[in-house]
């Protein structure tokens, strides 16, 4: 059940009364023969030690209609919750009222037990006396009490008129997309689709494997990255139940949890996915080459390729911009005839049940940060570019070797947090660059020994996770030099000569360090992915102040947005590192299970409701939603508001703005909240 | 991370660089060398290079159309290099030049058929020297055992050689025509047409044949005043087309490329922008009835083999 956020406090009835006297005014119904139950909870001391619950449950004794009222402790608790059926079959209650704790936290707890009642769940009302009462006033108990009581009267106002409502059932289509094919889309789709469901992975590059896929070792174990990676992406290629739409957007998302309409642009490879064999003869006949970016442009790819070799979809892919249109790829292919020049994008539409959204995170240029000399010093890299290096298969063979003059260096510099955790550009920790440095710093000690110097420049070393600690003393046994400095007057200078640098930094308590080194590595900062902010425009889910993907609760529901049906998982959600970005996508997998697994999604039935006959369709309310889930649809003859269920989330803006009164939200309609508002002043006018 | 790029312009050259790890592509023009002439900025299959035309002073000479090029769009293939007919571009991979599009045949190389009888020689030889415009040919003499005469006073009992730097030539053929009779033997490799129609060809302009490298392909008549071409020196580059400030007075078309055989798309679109669709399609042609021709004496010598 999807939680809603209801601004029970905040929402103002419409004013419109006065105004439209013709309005016949239902009377309420409930009133006369209605039996109302209100339990006090006492919540351990939380509420008891501040309001005094028996007078609390002697006065709703004393309201019209409460037959039965009761204080206990505990009423989420089992026991609690059978005396409750116990009270309500016993004497015949058919409204429920719960004094306790927020609606947020134990409605459906208590929408469950009232059902086990045999009573409509929605008979049923909280009235919030811990946060409202027992937690802001714990100095003045007697008007604790006072405010929990008109708390109470305002529930049992509103429970007097409480309309049985019936749940709205959606179908589910069974499919789910996955967007961005990195290593926690992967597991995310591979896991999915062995529960046997049907899963498009989306990916915007040729190839799936994320930045995984460009790293050579991964830390602590130091196994081969593509190693590992490449045989799930295999996989993921040849899943009967997994089709990727990779070199593809995603252009819009229509529709809600359990049916999203998706628009996907395929951009054209000029090569004809189904006849192209992977066979790499078109790339030994093409004469051009250009930079590649999965070598962060130290090296190079053809103008037909694949960005690395194990890139699945093992799908070739021209690339116009440097392609001279020579046709030696036509040639080559011969037969196969897989080459199409006039390819142009395709735009397809799929239905799915749920989204995973795995987008992950893009890389900080560090060129605009002066102290670095990045792009203007020939031997200052980043760290994914040291890591394109070092790896075998990389555009050197593994060779770290100097960009001025080709030659291995005999010593060399790490700087730490260059653009993270820094105010003026990203002010979060990037997570992972500690761990990859002592990794690059360990890798470089145990393979050239006493013929290399390394240097950490670093300000906090975070190795806080499994194996981690233990990496770190390794770095530091294999002679690694940690030097602490602060992130402020970190400076690097080039001697124009010979191209060596020298790196400047200053301790904690102020004194300068220097170290002449051949080579610098910059870790920079890990920065939200340059897709983020369309994708969050598109599924409507926010990015937090960093440009990060906002979870629904950061700690309990860290998978899930506040979209139903949208997932997060990996770095889109946050910075992180492998093996949590692995057991997120696992997580997202389960959660977006748990809707398609489902025969028809249950929403809430706290939907707006439009009166067709008073509805002039003005768009109003079209403009107020901040779900797009109210639209203006001719109908007929007439323009009319339509509400979409599945994603209406019930706040109540659309009924509040309409200036014609034709939304009513169920039980939140006007004759319930004007009810309780005379509740309130009823009080008032006695005292 | 960002790919380093290089573009420097100076009075000499102008120098493009793409500065990767493990590669460096480097394009190079030599403006002293350049013509300013059409050549390039059409063959170029990514429309980097653009010619402009140059501001002229009241009572100075026109100057040559300046050629720039995009960092952006080069991505080094090599067609300009290769289609230079002043050899003034160089594009090498790291420092040697080697051009992937002639090595793997997705472009085809000028063929510059110059023929040197050094037999015929007499005198000095120094009229061949003297005649080529470009300062391409070189006329020495040695003695029988090898050595190099300097001061040629008397020819008598030593040899002559003539080098030519075949790579900047643009085969125009003053040489054959102007220096001494039957040393040298130039056939052209860009053909077409040029034509200055004198009704619309301003008095007492002269920008065409300020800017023509080729000595005697434009001249200036006595008579009129007016610029006219002489077809058999003109390689029809359009150096002077591009400065010619009355539209429609000086008509070229190339019609013709003289190459070393390919099969390649880029080169029909390079020789479709350079001459015209019917330049294309004349080749093409040529193509086709070649390999007819081909295959039909496949046949008969198949047949021949048979019958013998």
């Amino acid at each position: 059940m999807p939680k809603r956020v209801v601004q029970k406090t905040f929402r103002a009835p419409s004013k419109k009364k006065e105004t439209r006297p013709k309005k016949v005014e239902v009377k309420p119904k409930a009133i006369e023969g209605s039996r109302i139950g209100v339990f006090v909870c006492q919540c351990g001391s939380n509420i008891a030690s501040v309001v005094d619950v028996e007078d609390l449950t002697g006065y709703a004794k004393t309201l019209p209609n409460v037959v039965y009222a009761e204080n206990m402790n505990y009423p989420c608790s089992r026991q609690g919750q059978d005396n409750m059926i116990a009270a309500i079959k016993k004497n015949k209650l058919d409204r429920v009222v719960v004094a306790g704790c927020s609606p947020r936290l134990y409605e459906p707890t208590f929408q469950r037990c009232v059902s086990q009642a045999d009573l409509n769940p929605w008979l049923f009302e909280m009235a919030n006396i811990r946060e409202f009462a027992s937690y802001p006033h714990q100095n003045a108990p007697k008007k604790a009490t006072e405010k929990a009581k008109d708390t109470v009267r305002m529930a049992v106002a509103k429970a007097r008129l409480l309309e049985p409502l019936k749940p709205i059932e959606l179908p589910i289509t069974k499919k789910v997309m996955v967007i961005g094919g990195g290593i926690s889309g992967i597991n995310a789709a591979l896991d999915l689709a062995d529960m046997g469901f049907r899963v498009y992975v989306v990916e915007k590059t040729e190839t799936i494997g994320g930045y995984m896929a460009l790293l050579d070792k991964t830390f602590p174990t130091l196994d081969c990255s593509i190693c590992i990676e490449g045989p799930k992406m295999v996989d993921v290629g040849r899943h009967p139940n997994i089709e990727i739409i990779s070199f593809a957007d995603v252009l819009k998302v229509d529709g809600h949890v359990g049916n999203f309409k998706v628009k996907i642009r395929k951009n054209p490879r000029y090569v004809i996915a189904k006849n192209c064999t992977g066979c790499g003869e078109c790339k030994d006949a093409c004469p051009i080459e250009y930079p590649n970016y999965a070598d962060m442009y130290l090296g190079v790819r053809k103008a037909i390729s694949v960005p690395y070799d194990q890139a699945v979809p093992l799908i070739y892919t021209i690339n116009r911009d440097y392609c001279i249109e020579c046709f030696k790829c036509v040639d080559a292919c011969g037969a196969r005839e897989a080459i199409n020049f006039d390819q142009k994008p395709e735009e397809i539409e799929i239905n799915v049940g749920a989204i995973i959204l795995s987008i992950g995170y893009d890389m900080y240029n560090p060129a605009d940060l002066e102290w670095t000399g990045y792009t203007k010093f020939d031997n200052v890299f980043t760290a994914l570019e040291f890591e394109r290096l070092i790896l075998a298969a990389g555009p050197t063979n593994g060779k770290v070797v100097r960009a001025s003059d080709g030659q291995k260096p005999h010593s060399i510099a790490f700087i730490q947090c260059v653009g993270s955790r820094d105010i003026n550009r990203y002010e979060y920790c990037s997570s992972f660059c500690c761990m990859y440095t002592l990794k690059h710093a360990v890798m470089l000690k145990e393979k050239y020994k006493d013929a290399i110097e390394v240097y950490v420049f670093y300000n906090d070393m975070r190795s806080n996770f499994k194996g981690y600690e233990e990496f770190y003393n390794r770095a530091q046994k294999s002679g690694v030099k940690f030097i602490r400095v602060k992130l402020e007057n970190r400076r690097i200078a080039q001697d124009d000569q010979t191209k060596n640098l020298t790196v400047y930094g200053e301790t904690e308590d102020g004194k300068p360090v220097s170290a002449n080194v051949e080579m610098v590595v910059l870790a920079n900062a890990a920065i939200p992915a340059n897709t983020a902010p369309e994708l969050a425009k598109i599924l409507n889910i926010p990015l937090n102040k960093d440009g990060f993907f906002v979870e629904c609760q950061p700690k309990i529901r860290p998978t899930d947005t506040d979209m139903p049906g949208i997932f997060l998982a990996g770095a889109c959600q946050g910075l992180k590192d492998i093996p949590y970005s692995v057991a997120q996508g696992s997580a997202a997998a389960a959660q977006a299970a748990t809707v398609l697994g489902k025969p028809n999604w249950i929403v809430e039935p706290l939907v707006a409701k439009v009166d067709e006959d008073t509805c002039s369709g003005c768009r109003v309310c079209e403009s107020a939603c901040a779900y797009h889930a109210i639209n203006v649809e001719k109908v007929g003859d007439k323009q009319l508001a339509k509400v979409t269920e599945g994603l209406c989330r019930g706040c109540g803006i659309c009924s509040s703005a309409c200036p014609m009164d034709a939304i009513t939200m169920p039980n939140y309609s006007d004759r319930q909240i004007v009810a309780q508002i005379g509740a309130v002043l009823q009080k008032e006018e006695k005292a | 991370m960002p790919l380093k790029t290089i573009k420097k312009d100076t009075a000499e050259a102008l120098t493009l660089e793409w500065v990767l790890h493990v590669k460096d592509y480097k394009l190079t023009l030599d403006k002293n060398r350049c013509v300013g002439c059409q050549i390039c900025a059409l063959a170029c299959p990514k429309e980097a290079i653009r010619t402009e035309e140059q501001l002229k002073f009241s009572g100075e000479k026109a100057r040559k159309a300046r050629v720039d090029i995009d960092l952006a769009k080069c991505n080094f293939c090599g067609i300009c290099d290769v289609l230079c007919p002043y050899g003034a571009i160089n594009v090498a991979l790291d420092g040697k030049h080697i051009l992937s599009v002639v090595e793997k045949e997705s472009f085809p190389q000028l063929v510059r058929d110059i023929q040197v009888d050094t037999s015929k020689c007499s005198g000095s030889c120094m009229e061949t020297e003297e005649a080529c415009p470009l300062d391409l040919i070189k006329v020495s003499w040695f003695t029988p055992d090898g050595k190099t005469v300097e001061n040629v006073s008397s020819t008598e009992g030593l040899k002559p050689k003539i080098e030519v730097q075949k790579e900047y030539c643009p085969c125009c053929r003053v040489c054959e025509i102007k220096g001494l009779e039957g040393v040298m033997r130039v056939r052209k490799f860009l053909y077409g047409k040029i034509g200055i129609h004198p009704e619309k060809c301003p008095e007492g302009c002269r920008d065409c044949l300020d800017v023509c490298p080729i000595t005697g392909a434009l001249y200036l008549s006595d008579e009129d005043k007016k610029v006219y071409p002489d077809e058999r020196f003109c390689v029809y580059c359009g150096a002077c087309k591009l400065v010619c400030p009355v539209d429609e007075a000086l008509e070229l078309k190339r019609t013709k490329i003289v190459h070393t055989p390919v099969r390649s798309g880029a080169w029909n679109k390079a020789l479709e922008r350079l001459t015209s669709p019917v330049g294309v399609s004349k080749e093409l042609k040529t193509k086709g009835s070649l390999r007819a021709r081909e295959s039909v004496k496949k046949r008969l010598d198949l047949k021949g083999e048979q019958y013998a």
